[in-house]
């Protein structure tokens, strides 16, 4: 790729002390991506996001936004970004309306319509003070902080945890428009449907090490969805239902995992007697799980 | 890319998570309200420890240093006699407390307590505020109160831990006195008085903590009733006013420890009755929602629109100024009384030659002139300052501590440019407040004639100022290399420089070991002139620690509290 890329991991590295937080990381994202990093509790999210931004020093190789160093001109690798961090806190004597006037002016410029915009579609009462905020109204400060300043470069660490579906669904919508306007944005989760629903590529980390990455298609593999069943009579023959694997049948209750398509698994259930059906999507740690279970290697490559 | 499911539950928290939300899903029996119980109050005493044993370390050893120096100062039965004409002297009395029965070593020692006792009452009023608002306002209690012990345990967990420090605070009063000499009744009468002062206190910023809902406020509205019941014994101590006034205030009490008044079963049902009924008020008040507080809720709203918060240097010159506002009350009301009080102070001290001979000895000079009673009050004032300006040092950590800083710093705004700003900040706040401190005596001693010109007062201030940014100084090369002991470090730095002036001179140590202290080196202006060289020294000292603690904190990672 010609162009220099928004933001460049090269064999980025921290430590704490014995503890290695991020391994190596080597990742591009390009301009007007949404790229996701993925990742359970603790699997370097933060401490990524952290490094990049120059709150932390790698202790090895660097990271760059827009090719400047943060850590060495902090400065001038903040001037096109803004950030929601992932653990929001606020001047307690300070009222919403207060903190985003803060926010705004030190980034360098907002847009006030927008920030007026977003108040209203976030239904955030500004007039409150810092102290009396839930968590919820927290995020939404360094959310509105965040997009009011149109930055080109949006760096967001688990934004939407603490916000009820609605919101979720409002903060959803406003990435597409700001991937519509052009904007960049690297945003970690620990929700792999979060994450889904607004990126184009996905950058799965654990223990600190990037272990997948790829287009959502690419990593189409991550979706087995469990299935859970209870029954009476005789069990439903699964033997040969296409995505389907690892069942488990005992005392009248089976439990699966089906890939792709749920329409043949439901033909075959549908020829036992079943009470109860659930599906739910695997959470990160089964889907480690799987993954571990089926690869060993690392697919080459898979960082550049 | 779509996937067709039935039902799908988002996993919203990995497995295992789930364990710790005690809910009731899980198998295990709940834990009888005992040992949780016992686990609070173990949780609180961790948190009271630090504090509590600086305290108790700082009242006892400055009071047990009266008591180990008494007789080698009045080795002669003259100067003895000279020292206990002090007594019930109105201007001393209104500053100190109750002055008797100087000529033996307990009364010595109980009428320093009129001092002391103000200390003692801080502390208590500190930890109680801290214990039982600070942690519900940072969110600390919430998931406390999700257990088994309901909002009035958890508060007696918290006062038993307080309880439990006056205690200790007791015990240490009681058995260093006796060691070092004092009459062991009188020793440990002092340690229980003392110690129930204190819990009065705690048990008032614990109330307070439950009728207003933030620390600050309720710090302010303890600060206020303290300063009124100070008042009453200012009040007390004039010669026109009768004995039981005395009894109007608990800091009046402690003066009635002397032996001689055979009043301490009196002293000790008076604070019996006020911590009991203090204890059941706090109790009963704590059954109230989380983060509210009886006068008002953690979420009312300003009445009129706040003003815009411009930039970092605003925001920076608000936190410095609220933390200002209240070293400038204090500041204000002693450098005012002092002023007021210079002319009948400095004619009173004349005619005592043995405590115009202490003072002296203290680095106090010509306490009998009024140049001299404006040179002690500024020394004092030194020591706020350097307090406040450790105080600075201890908020712009917490700004890291609490991460609230990667909101700024993650914009175009770079760390030394946000700390600078900061340190500058405070710096000015500093000067303000000497200046502050100048106003104030020059319009005390005008009022009551006392021959202060304010150019003295001007320089008298400008002495100070030095001492602060040192202090300041400091603070930010620890808030550099060592950021977690910000606070603890700089508070006790001051505190132990301070103390080394103050008592070292009293214990008789070598000269050069008191010369470490910075406090030392001020000249008492405006009886002595100022020296500049020591100033320029500690200035120099001063911008090489911030310079080298801003270097580093360019270079390490943030960390959290
Ligand atoms: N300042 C720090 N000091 C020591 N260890 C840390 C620090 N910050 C993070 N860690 C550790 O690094 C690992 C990654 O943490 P983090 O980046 O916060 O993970 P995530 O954001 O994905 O949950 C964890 O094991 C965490 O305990
Ligand atoms: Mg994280």
């Amino acid at each position: 790729m010609s162009t220099t890329p928004v933001v460049r991991f090269t064999e980025t590295t921290k430590r704490f002390g014995e503890l290695t937080a991020l391994d190596r990381l080597t990742l591009d994202v390009h301009e007007g991506e949404i790229v996701g990093l993925l990742g359970p509790n603790g699997a370097g999210k933060t401490t990524t996001l952290r490094t990049l931004l120059g709150l932390m020093q790698p202790t090895s190789g660097h990271a760059r936004i827009m090719g400047v160093d943060a850590w060495r001109e902090p400065v001038e690798a903040h001037r096109h970004l803004a950030y929601i961090p992932g653990d929001v806190t606020v001047w307690p004597e300070l009222t919403g309306g207060q903190i985003l006037d803060l926010l705004g002016a030190t980034s360098g410029g907002y847009d006030e319509a927008y920030r007026e915009e977003l108040t209203e579609r976030f239904n955030f009462d500004p007039r409150k003070k810092g102290r009396s905020y839930s968590k919820g109204n927290r995020q939404k400060v360094a959310i509105i902080a965040a997009l009011m300043t149109r930055a080109p470069f949006l760096a967001m660490d688990e934004p939407t945890s603490g916000l009820d579906p609605l919101m979720e669904a409002t903060f959803q919508d406003c990435l597409r428009e700001a991937k519509a306007r052009g904007q960049t944005i690297l945003l970690s989760s620990h929700i792999l449907s979060e994450v889904e629903a607004v990126c184009d590529r996905v950058a799965v980390l654990r223990q600190g090490v990037l272990v997948e990455h790829g287009t959502l298609a690419d990593l189409r593999h991550l979706h087995a969805t469990t299935v859970e069943a209870t029954y009476s009579g005789q069990p439903p023959r699964l033997d040969d239902v296409a995505g389907v694997e690892d069942v488990v049948i005992a005392n009248g209750s089976i439990r699966l995992q089906v890939q792709g398509s749920t329409d043949p698994l439901l033909k075959a259930l549908a020829t036992a007697e079943v009470h109860t059906l659930s599906m739910r999507e695997p959470t990160l740690e089964e889907l480690f799980h799987a993954y571990y279970d089926e690869s060993t290697e690392l697919p080459a490559g898979a960082g550049a | 890319m779509t996937i067709p499911t039935t039902t799908t539950t988002r996993p919203t928290d990995p497995p295992g998570a789930a364990a710790s939300t005690g809910d009731g899903r899980t198998d295990r029996t709940p834990p009888s309200p005992v040992r949780v119980w016992l686990r609070l109050y173990r949780h609180h005493l961790r948190l009271l420890r630090g504090a509590a044993i600086a305290w108790i370390t700082g009242l006892t050893v400055v009071s047990v240093g009266v008591v180990a120096t008494y007789e080698d100062r009045y080795a002669t039965p003259e100067e003895l006699a000279l020292f206990a004409e002090m007594e019930g002297i109105p201007a001393f009395e209104a500053m100190l407390g109750r002055f008797v029965q100087l000529t033996t070593v307990e009364g010595a020692t109980l009428s320093r307590w009129g001092m002391f006792s103000i200390l003692a009452a801080v502390w208590g009023m500190l930890a109680g505020a801290r214990l039982l608002r600070r942690a519900e306002e940072r969110g600390h209690l919430e998931l406390l109160r999700a257990g088994v012990v309901g909002p009035r345990g958890l508060t007696l967990s918290a006062i038993a831990a307080l309880f439990t420090t006056h205690l200790c605070f007791a015990v240490a009063v009681g058995v260093s006195h006796t060691a070092a000499g004092m009459d062991t009744a009188t020793s440990w009468a002092l340690g229980g008085a003392a110690a129930l002062l204190t819990a009065t206190f705690a048990l008032g910023g614990a109330l307070a903590s439950q009728l207003v809902a933030s620390y600050r406020r309720a710090v302010g509205l303890v600060g206020s009733v303290m300063g009124v019941l100070l008042g009453l014994r200012l009040l007390a101590a004039a010669s026109v006013t009768p004995e039981w006034v005395w009894w109007t205030t608990p800091f009046g009490w402690v003066g009635y420890l002397h032996p001689s008044d055979e009043a301490w079963a009196t002293v000790f049902a008076a604070f019996s009755v006020l911590v009991l009924l203090l204890l059941l008020v706090v109790v009963a008040l704590s059954q109230r929602d989380l983060t509210a507080g009886w006068l008002g809720g953690a979420t009312d709203e300003p009445s009129r629109s706040p003003r815009p918060v411009r930039g970092h240097t605003d925001l920076a010159t608000r936190l410095t100024a609220a933390g200002a506002r209240t070293w400038g009350a204090i500041i204000g009301i002693v450098t005012l009384a002092f002023g007021l009080l210079s002319r009948d102070f400095s004619e009173a001290v004349a005619d005592l030659p043995t405590m115009v001979e202490m003072g002296n000895q203290l680095g106090w000079y010509d306490i009998d002139t009024p140049e001299g009673i404006v040179a002690f009050t500024f020394a004092l004032v030194a020591l706020l300052l350097a307090v406040f300006a450790a105080g600075q040092a201890a908020a712009i950590r917490e700004e890291e501590a609490s991460w609230r800083i990667e909101h700024l710093l993650v914009r175009p705004l770079g760390r030394v440019r946000w700390l600078v700003t900061r340190i500058a900040t405070a710096a000015i706040a500093v000067v303000l407040l000497a200046l502050l401190g100048a106003a104030m005596v020059s319009i005390g001693s005008a009022v009551v004639g006392s021959p202060i010109a304010v150019v003295d007062a001007l320089v008298a201030a400008v002495n100070i100022i030095p001492v602060a940014w040192l202090s300041l100084g400091i603070g930010i090369a620890v808030l550099g290399l060592a950021p977690r002991l910000t606070a603890p470090l700089t508070y006790g730095l001051v505190l132990a420089a301070y103390l080394l002036d103050f008592v070292g001179g009293l214990l008789e140590l070598p000269e050069w070991a008191l010369e470490l202290s910075p406090f030392r080196q001020l000249a008492a202006v405006p009886a002595q002139s100022i020296e500049p060289l020591p100033l320029l020294v500690m200035i120099g000292v001063g911008v090489v620690a911030a310079a080298i603690g801003t270097t580093v904190f360019r270079r390490r990672d943030l960390q959290e509290a």
